[in-house]
């Protein structure tokens, strides 16, 4: 029995498709559900079938196997549209050549299942669309034709049609994909705000592994092979490793105490650093990109207090005034080998 | 759901108020353009008596009553038709494949009434087809004319069975420009086989004319086209909806089925039966839903739909106006005016929009 | 004696080898050796001229000038064939064995007597004359197809002595390259390019020459051109002038015949009269409804109406007709009287080279005080 409150239930649903009469299943069985207010991201590695997990969810598509439930409704009353319309509403991926719609008439759009039978929109629409324009701050744009927004202020026109359309769930697909930095902080911070103050459950997939940590309230993260879903708060997937299974590639690792990714695989090469504060953190970033090992203590080491950097080896005590110099000076002298541990 | 509390300023289009006068302008323009193309020919009749004929006054030299009444009236009412029906459709192509240059004949529908008519005029390759199916009963103009509606509505059937199969729009559009050429090819075996006399007559008909509709026919044709204006303009959400592609149509409570089928049928009862009554005309489909849009600075269809009857009319109104110049006794095909006129338009339209759109 | 002799023997001589004949009557077949010469006096788009032994014939195009023509030489059989007409096809003559696409030179041919040389035809369907159907049923007579589906291998293996072809002049060559590549002659009878009915018919003399029946051929034409002429005197005689429409609108355009064209020479000839007479082209106008509205609706006959029997067919194209006057008075006339049970109007056999005939039924039709006795032969009342 589902939670009254809770807005989509799935009971071992397995999400895939058809071809040629076969059916592939890319994702489940999974169980999970969505609650109001929550901001969910669904991750995963490329192919781990985020895309058909959520058309599936969606009901854009059929599911292969299991049950959804989403505020009551299931199986075949699913596939009504227009009940489904007033209960979901997506962002998605489709290429958007709208160039010559105005903003308004596009956001407009999203009151489709409440405006009248030929479109017309009541002055309860109106304040809906202005309110909607609102939250994701493009009121001004509203005459504006889309060809003439840059991507991030496309992608909020699009988000603000699904906030229009008024539904307690929310599903967006890769919404940051393509966009600049500074838009994709902004959209996830929206997204992260929209679901607090609207109570929408908001579910979205992304590769914004970084930001979906910091501001999903719940992670689903898809491995890859067999479609198994774990599901939790970032922080415990993270401490309990299961994180950094799903990521761990050849040379590829996820570090837990910083929370993001090596590039640099761990090498024999080992020196030692202390120091404090953030350039304790930079140093050993660069020492890493040049292939170090960095431990806590050991010769040869490296002490920083932020403005000179003191490398001690057996031999010699050298200064450097900045990085660059220590870096030079780590790769033109050859370590001897007792040094070497 | 937290519903917006506070008041929020209107930000919708203000020009509600610019939107009238364009109505009214055009509206004007439309009947001054109707009653030319009634006074206006290639026989000089007073104005007055063209009054006076209108308005049923007796007393008018017979010839004259004649070529107004019987002529020109029912031409230019079928040019009314046509100039709906084919820009409407046009409109609704270009709506549900989201590209700019789509047109009525894109489904293969103006195809299959050119293909049911070919088959009686060419297809028997002789006079004694003829007599057989005069044995039937039908027979004079109304036999070419049931034969393209039929033509049609089996391409249409065609076109609808095979959207249930097919999920993408792009696929919809090939097999339909397929099942297009397909027909055409017959039709140019048929030819092939035939005499100079018949090719000759059927060459004449893909000329297309506003001219051999009257009467019965005409009141017939008026009312499959006012069908074909109502299914669509009772669409006219669900095109604005298509608008954004069918992934997003779906989520906002579009039975993308469903849909199809109505816009196809639309199409089909407004494309097949003009092109079945009139023969093939051309451009109107494309160029007019440009201009509406334009015009209009909307891609709200419950506008357009109406735009594109008063704007199409308007076209092929004067395009019919050009032909039957006072004075001119050559006939001039409409085909043929509506690609001079029409194909200049398309490429300024193009030109000064510098980005051919459908979103307006 | 021996002077006896020397005056004898060249008499002798002369007497079994004669000069060449001018005038020796026709013999059965291959030894026609006539060298009656026509004249064309009535046809503009082709031309003959008789030198020794061999005959030229020049088809010319729709403009009557000697540009574009086409050269054929009709060499009589057992004379060599004259140097210096490089361009042109050579016929021997007199043709024996002949095929006919169209069912016009089988009018010319049964005209000429020589029915019955034709072995091939375009379609078994065209075709009225009794001594042709009678072959075909005799299987004496091949079916070889018509434009471009012609049977080029059966006609190959037919042999024929010509085959005469329907055809523009200036796309004769490409056509029928198969055929003349090999060995088999083709003449283009272009008897359509003509504007007066009796130039038209005037093309039967090429089928004369081509079979040396000239004698026969001119003697018979003579008596068309006489009868012809006393008509058209007849009906010049008369003070009124009734006017006549042609044919039949289609979707709006009414393409009627130009006031140099064949059919307006006829109605000219039978004393009536029509609106576009004065229009100087030969081929059609294609005229709007609406210009040809007045004319159509005041004039008192209506004339090859086209593909339909009865006056309900008339209406059933279009129920504005009824409005003419002609339609009002019954006055509706098509040229298919004589229409076989295969469905192929002798109009266009016999009633090309018979143009007398017709002339007198469009009398009859336009002023019947003229030729109280005449029956209709051609053309018959749709009622």
């Amino acid at each position: 029995m589902s939670d009254p409150q809770t807005l989509l239930t799935t009971h071992e649903l397995t999400a895939g498709y058809h071809v040629g009469g076969r059916s592939v299943a890319i994702a489940g069985p999974l169980s999970v559900s969505i609650q109001p207010g929550r901001m969910i991201c669904l991750l995963g590695p490329n192919g781990s079938g985020k895309s058909t997990l959520m058309r599936t969810l969606s009901g854009l598509q059929p599911a292969l196997g299991g049950t959804i439930d989403i505020l009551g409704d299931r199986g075949s009353s699913l596939h009504n549209p227009s009940r489904l319309a007033r209960k979901i509403s997506l962002v998605l991926t489709d290429p958007v050549r709208h160039n010559n719609l105005t903003v308004y008439s596009l956001v407009a759009l999203g009151r489709y299942p409440y405006s009248g039978w030929l479109g017309t929109l009541s002055e309860e629409d109106k304040r809906i669309i202005s309110w909607a324009m609102g939250m994701t701050g493009i009121e001004d744009y509203a005459q504006r034709k889309m060809g003439m927004l840059s991507d991030g202020e496309r992608q909020k026109v699009m988000l603000s049609r699904a906030l229009a359309q008024d539904t307690p769930l929310m599903m967006l697909d890769e919404p940051t994909a393509h966009l600049d930095l500074p838009s994709r902080i902004q959209i996830m911070q929206l997204l992260h705000k929209l679901a607090r103050t609207t109570q929408k459950g908001i579910l979205l997939s992304t590769h914004e592994l970084d930001l979906a940590l910091q501001v999903a309230d719940e992670v689903w993260l898809l491995q890859k092979a067999g479609g198994k879903l774990e599901k939790g708060v970032p922080e415990d997937l993270v401490l309990n490793g299961i994180f950094e299974t799903v990521f761990d590639k050849e040379g590829i690792h996820f570090d837990k105490e910083t929370g993001s990714f090596h590039i640099h695989a761990g090498s024999s090469k080992k020196i030692g650093l202390t120091g404090e504060g953030a350039a304790v953190f930079w140093t050993r970033r660069a020492l890493q990109r040049e292939g170090f090992g960095v431990t806590s203590e050991g010769l040869p080491s490296i002490h920083t207090d932020g403005s000179t950097w003191t490398l001690k080896s057996l031999s010699e005590s050298r200064s450097f005034t900045s990085m660059a110099g220590l870096l030079q000076a780590l790769r033109t002298k050859s370590i001897s080998h007792e040094d070497i541990h | 759901m937290m519903k917006p509390a506070r008041f929020h300023k209107d930000l919708s289009p203000r020009s509600a108020g610019n939107k009238a006068w364009r109505w009214v302008a055009l509206c004007t323009l439309l009947i001054l353009i109707f009653f030319l193309d009634i006074a206006l020919g290639p026989v000089r009749i007073p104005l007055k008596s063209v009054l006076r004929i209108i308005l049923s006054l007796p007393g008018e030299d017979s010839t004259g009553h004649y070529i107004v009444s019987q002529i020109r009236i029912p031409k230019a009412c079928t040019a009314v038709i046509a100039g709906c029906g084919l820009s409407v459709s046009g409109l609704q192509m270009q709506t549900l494949f989201r590209n700019p240059l789509a047109e009525p004949s894109v489904l293969g529908v103006t195809a299959g009434a050119s293909l049911g008519v070919a088959a009686i005029m060419l297809g028997g390759g002789s006079i004694i087809t003829l007599y057989t199916i005069r044995e039937l009963g039908i027979s004079g103009s109304w036999l070419i004319t049931l034969a393209g509606c039929l033509g049609a509505a089996v391409v249409m059937l065609l076109v609808i069975m095979i959207s249930r199969k097919v999920r993408d729009n792009m696929m919809m559009l090939i097999i339909g420009v397929m099942v297009s050429t397909a027909t055409l090819a017959i039709i140019s075996i048929w030819q092939y086989f035939s005499d100079a006399e018949l090719i000759k007559d059927y060459l004449l008909w893909t000329f297309g004319s506003l001219g051999g509709v009257t009467g019965t026919q005409l009141y017939i044709l008026g009312l499959v086209t006012l069908t074909g204006l109502v299914l669509a303009f009772l669409s006219s959400k669900t095109l604005d909806a298509l608008l954004l592609g069918d992934n997003y149509a779906r989520s906002m409570g579009v039975t993308i089925h469903r849909a199809r089928v109505i816009i196809i049928c639309s199409t089909s009862l407004l494309a097949g039966s003009i092109t079945a009554f009139c023969g093939p005309i051309g451009f109107v489909g494309i160029a007019v839903p440009q201009m509406a849009r334009s015009l209009f600075s909307t891609s709200s269809h419950r506008i357009l739909i109406p735009a594109c009857c008063l704007i199409g009319t308007g076209l092929i109104l004067l395009c019919d106006l050009i032909g039957q110049w006072p004075g001119n006794q050559t006939a001039l095909p409409i085909n043929i005016i509506t690609a001079l006129v029409g194909a200049p338009m398309v490429v300024w339209i193009i030109l000064s929009k510098n980005n051919l759109s459908i979103y307006g | 004696m021996n002077r006896f002799l020397f005056f004898i023997i060249p008499a002798l001589i002369l007497a079994c080898h004669p000069p060449a004949p001018k005038n020796t009557p026709p013999t059965a077949g291959g030894a026609d050796t006539t060298q009656v010469q026509t004249t064309i006096r009535y046809a503009h788009n082709f031309t003959i001229d008789y030198h020794d032994g061999f005959k030229v014939v020049h088809i010319l195009d729709r403009n009557g000038t000697r540009q574009d023509t086409i050269e054929y030489v009709l060499v009589q059989i057992g004379r060599p064939t004259p140097a210096g007409y490089p361009r042109a096809q050579v016929i021997p003559i007199p043709v024996q064995t002949m095929i006919a696409l169209s069912s016009t030179h089988i009018g010319f041919a049964d005209f000429a007597g020589v029915a019955d040389r034709i072995t091939g035809l375009g379609n078994y369907r065209y075709v009225n004359a009794p001594i042709v159907r009678e072959n075909i049923r005799t299987h004496k007579t091949a079916e070889v197809g018509l434009d471009e589906n012609i049977n080029n291998e059966l006609v190959i293996s037919m042999h024929p002595g010509l085959l005469m072809a329907m055809s523009n002049p200036e796309a004769n060559a490409a056509k029928f390259k198969v055929l003349t590549d090999a060995g088999i002659p083709v003449i283009i009878v272009a008897e359509w390019l003509e504007n007066t009915p009796l130039g038209k018919a005037e093309w039967v003399k090429l089928i004369g020459a081509l079979t040396n029946r000239e004698a026969l051929v001119d003697k018979k034409f003579d008596s068309v051109v006489k009868t012809y002429d006393s008509l058209t005197q007849l009906s010049r005689q008369t003070k009124t002038h009734p006017h006549a429409i042609i044919g039949m609108p289609f979707k709006g355009t009414w393409f009627l015949p130009a006031g140099d064209s064949y059919m307006a020479h006829f109605i000219e000839d039978a004393g009536g009269g029509y609106n576009w007479a004065s229009t100087k082209t030969t081929g059609s106008l294609p005229l709007n409804f609406e210009s040809v509205a007045p004319e159509a609706l005041t004039a008192q006959y209506w004339l090859n109406i086209g593909y339909v029997t009865t006056k309900q067919d008339i209406l059933a194209k279009d129920p504005r007709y009824a409005s003419f006057q002609s339609f009002k008075m019954g006055n509706l006339y098509n040229f298919d009287k004589r229409t076989n049970d295969l469905g192929s109007n002798d109009y266009w056999e016999s009633g090309v080279v018979n143009p007398q005939v017709v002339l007198a039924d469009m009398i009859s039709i336009l002023h019947p005080e003229l030729l109280p006795g005449h029956t209709l032969v051609y053309y018959r009342q749709l009622q």
